[in-house]
This record gives structure tokens, sequence and C-alpha cells, in this order.
């Protein structure tokens, strides 16, 4: 009883991986589900949602905070995806829109530059230069990707419970080493950890609802108390009063709402 | 039948699981207390060696360039010397970066994520956590630029690794559970082939750790009994280093044949020969 996110360099096997371990847990396997979901929830198309998550943000990007909504709109869809748990995800990002909640194991599946360019000359039917600069424009995409929005590399280890490099071991070794790490009890579906990823959800839809206004807020939530962090500028107004109370109607499992105006969002909020 | 290297970024937990791993594989153990037996058979200091292998080389710490250099060579010797005994957990001693190739090796890096307490670090050390916290930052940085200058090899680059476990939830039982699984698998059997470059990679290490106890600028391969050195040297010296070379690497045990090929130096020559 656990999620799985899979994350992976493309053409690293991560997806051959995923659907292994999820068909030997018996797991809901999701990866595009989510861009659809979020696609028709927030009205956006799939097309816009997929270059958000893919590409880094251009400079022009960066100053319409389209992209931060659009991020905001997958982290909502991906969450409600999950919160029934046994779930193996191999979609973009995982790793880090689903920081945050214990339960996850979050797995790195990384394959030989050369073992990749075969896949792809073999694939698209090109040459060798050309596979290895699709690759290496590929990896550096999803770098500033990441590095933009989270200020991390997703090559760097530390962001993951296990990374295996499919070369020496194989796509089988790698399905035993997720299967016997999700047994462990850190990964187990317990109360509180639900409830986790349930004030998870309510966080995100609020900050969906809120964000192609308010691009900069934080919001936490904890047993359905919400925080809502903004800036200085976004000080409650009449309009934003009227859209928390929408909120506060239409949304399940918020006991209690509040604002701080001028004050820096934690860290683990979303 | 194998041999796994650990390698982490908290001694601490290194030593742990090598423990755990080789109890429960009923392995032999290759740690830093092979240093003593280095020291004593290449007649260095023991402290040196032990310095060699937490700093990069600097004329500030006594520890120039070319010593460092021969010192790392001295354990590499020693440390292929044991591997070629198999059924091996190693950790400690930078293996993991001079080791490659050799398809029967497992290479685990251990995150410690949560495991490294930061708190008693810093009770320990007698400083604020944020000071801890800072000096665990740097010991990182420091070791991260020590494998590059002596192995041009990033340590912390997971592609190094068969596998990356990080701590922070994983319990350090079920680490050694993992790793213990894996070495079973047909991959890590070693077999002929990957025997022989081991052993081969044993006597090219061998003949360098010797060569480089009085000469700078020294590669060396090896394929059987047969040695290829690499070096520079000005046209003046070229001879001489020639036979120098051959005569100290035949005289090492497994050596039957020694091939040298000599770069121009072109330094020395500009100050040797102004014309």
């Amino acid at each position: 009883m656990s999620i799985i996110t899979i994350s992976r360099g493309s053409y690293s096997m991560g997806k051959t991986v995923a659907e292994k371990v999820a068909e030997r847990l018996h797991y809901d396997i999701i990866s595009r589900e989510v861009l659809l979901d979020a696609s028709s929830r927030f009205n956006v198309s799939e097309i816009k949602l997929k270059k958000a998550i893919h590409d880094a943000p251009g400079i022009l990007e960066r100053y319409s905070h389209n992209k931060q909504s659009y991020i905001a709109y997958i982290r909502s869809a991906l969450v409600e995806r999950i919160i029934n748990d046994n779930v193996v995800y191999h979609g973009l990002a995982g790793h880090l829109l689903l920081k945050g909640i214990p339960h996850v194991l979050k797995v790195r599946v990384n394959s030989d530059l050369e073992r990749r360019i075969a896949i792809v000359m073999e694939r698209d039917r090109i040459p060798a230069q050309e596979a290895r600069a699709l690759i290496l424009e590929d990896d550096k995409q999803r770098r500033k990707w990441t590095h933009s929005l989270y200020g991390q590399d997703p090559w760097d280890t530390s962001l993951y419970d296990i990374s295996i490099c499919i070369d020496k071991l194989t796509i089988e070794n790698a399905v035993d080493f997720i299967c016997l790490a999700v047994e462990s009890k850190e990964f187990r579906l317990t109360e509180k950890n639900k409830q986790k990823a349930k004030d998870m959800a309510v966080a995100c839809r609020i900050k969906a609802a809120l964000v192609d206004e308010y691009p900069n807020i934080g919001v936490t939530c904890e047993y359905g108390n919400v925080l809502i962090y903004m800036k200085g500028k976004d000080q409650m107004t009449g309009k934003l009063t009227k859209k928390l109370n929408h909120i506060r109607e239409n949304t399940n499992g918020i006991h209690h709402l509040e604002t701080h105006a001028g004050i820096e969002p934690p860290p683990e909020a979303v | 039948m194998s041999i796994i290297i650990i390698s982490s970024d908290s001694e601490e937990i290194e030593e742990i699981i090598a423990e755990k791993v080789a109890v429960a594989m009923d392995y032999n153990r290759l740690g830093s207390q092979i240093l003593t037996d280095v020291a004593a058979n290449y007649q260095i200091d023991p402290v040196k060696l032990s310095e060699a292998l937490e700093t990069t080389p600097s004329v500030f710490k006594n520890m120039p360039s070319r010593h460092w250099r021969h010192y790392l060579s001295c354990i590499e010797a020693e440390v292929f010397d044991r591997l070629l005994k198999d059924n091996i957990v190693c950790w400690g001693l930078s293996a993991h970066l001079f080791v490659t190739g050799i398809s029967h090796v497992m290479k685990v890096r251990l995150l410690s994520g949560g495991g490294r307490n930061i708190g008693k670090i810093a009770e320990q050390k007698g400083i604020t956590v944020g000071r801890a916290e800072k000096l665990i930052a740097d010991e990182l940085r420091q070791h991260k630029k020590w494998s590059l200058t002596a192995y041009n090899l990033d340590e912390t680059d997971p592609s190094q690794y068969d596998l990356v476990i990080n701590l922070e939830q994983i319990d350090p039982t079920e680490a050694a559970i993992t790793i213990t699984n894996a070495v079973e698998y047909r991959k890590f059997q070693p077999m002929t082939y990957s025997i022989k470059c081991l052993s081969n990679l044993a006597l090219a290490a061998k003949v360098n750790a010797r060569l480089l106890e009085s000469m700078v600028n020294i590669k060396v391969q090896a394929r059987d009994s047969s040695v290829v050195v690499l070096t520079k040297a000005s046209n003046r010296q070229k001879r001489k280093k020639i036979a120098a070379i051959k005569e100290l690497a035949g005289d090492i045990e497994g050596v039957s044949y020694v091939e040298v090929h000599v770069k121009k130096n072109i330094l020395t020559d500009a100050t040797e020969n102004p014309y």
C-alpha cells in the first residue's frame, strides 16, 4: 500500500521498469493521465501542460507566470490521482510534485548514455551523432526545468530513495529492488500519512484555484486547517475574500481557512 | 563470489553497512585498517596515507603532488592485490574510483540523509547546529574536489554506481539486504574475463606504485605479463628514463616484458636546450 514515483532520463528504460513494477504489485500506473485530468479540469490544452512540465521557462515565461499556473494544475491533478494509494507514477517530476507525502518511494532509473543512444538510433532511424544531440538536449531541458522551478538538479541522488543504473543491473533486477524497498515500513500507508496526502490535495486544490491571479502564494494544510501565505501587495481585497469564500464552500476537507499577508511561506507550502 | 565496494557521504554509515553485508555474506572486509600494512610494505608514514585519502596536494599542507600520487598508488596496489582474493566487501579506500571496468564488482553508494545526526555532531564538536551543517557541506564539497583531482571522476555522480540508496527513509538493515540480494545476480558473478581484467589492473597498479616512488608523469597499462608505461621526458633524459623504467618494472614479480612510450616534454626541453 504505497505510492512509487519513477523518475528517469529519456530512453532510460524507466517506463518499462514502471510497467513491470505496477504489474507485479498490482498497482495502477499513471503518467499522461495526469495531464489529461489537468487539461479537462482547468481547461488548458494538454500540449501547453506538457510543455510546461518538460521545457525550462523561456525569458518571457519567467514574467508571465503561466508555467507556475500549469504546474499547480498538474500537481493538483497528480495528488488527486495518488490519494487512493497503490500507484506507480512515471511521468515527469513526480519526486518534486509529491514532495511532502511521506509514503512515496522515490526512484531514479539511470541508463548508460551509449545504450540510450542505441535505443534512439533504432527507434528513429537516425545516426549516432544526431541521437546523442537529441538526448543531451533533452537532459539539458530537464536539468534547466528542475533548476528554474525547484533550484535542484534532477541528477542529484539525494532527491531519491533509490537510484538504479540499468547497465550491469537488468530491468528485472530494478523491479526486484523497487518491490523490496516499497515493503519497508517507512513507505507503508498509515493514518497519519493518509491524512498528509489528503491535506496536500486540499492545499493543491486551493493553490490551483488562486494561482492565476496570485502566482506567488503559498498554501499549507494541516488536518483541514488551511493557511494561505501571500505577499504584502496581495493583501485581502474584496475580490480575494469573495474568491476564498467560494473556495471554502466548494472544496471538501477545509475546516478553517486563514490568510497571512507579508509572511514568507514555509518550505513545505505548495 | 563477488566484490562489493561501498561508498558513502558518511564514514560511519559506510562502515555500518559494510559490516552488515560482510556478516550476511560471510565475506572478508577490506577497509582503512589496511593502511598500516601499506605503510609497512612501502615504508611510508601511515598518517600520510590517511591524509592522502582526504586532502588534495598542497605545499602548505606539506603534501606535494608527487608524494600524494605515490601514496595513492601504494594504496591502489595493495587494494588490488587483496581484491584478487574475491568475496570481499571494500569501503573507506576510495576503491570505487579506481577499480573500474570489472564486471564482478558491484558499486553501491549510500546517502546518509537523516542518518547523519547533525545535532550529535554539533554536540561532539561543541558547535552550533548551523555550524555543524556548514561543516558537513564543506566536507562533502572537499571530497568531491578530491575525487575529481585524484581520478577525474565525480564521486557524487550516480552513473558511477550500480545502486544508490538514500537512508533518509530506508532502514540500514533493509539497505544491507538489498545489497546482499543484488550481489547474487548473475552479472556480478566473476568470469574468466573479468578476473583477468582485475589481475591486469593489479599488475599495472604494482608497477605504477614502484615507478611513482622516484618518477612523475607515469601511466601504466598491463596485459597478462606485458606492461606498457607511458611517460614524459626531454630528449636528453629519454634514454636514461626508459632504461630506469625497464629496470624498475622488470624487477616486479609477474612482469615479463616492459614497453616504454615517451612523450616529449616540451617544457624541460625548452629549459635544457635553448636552441
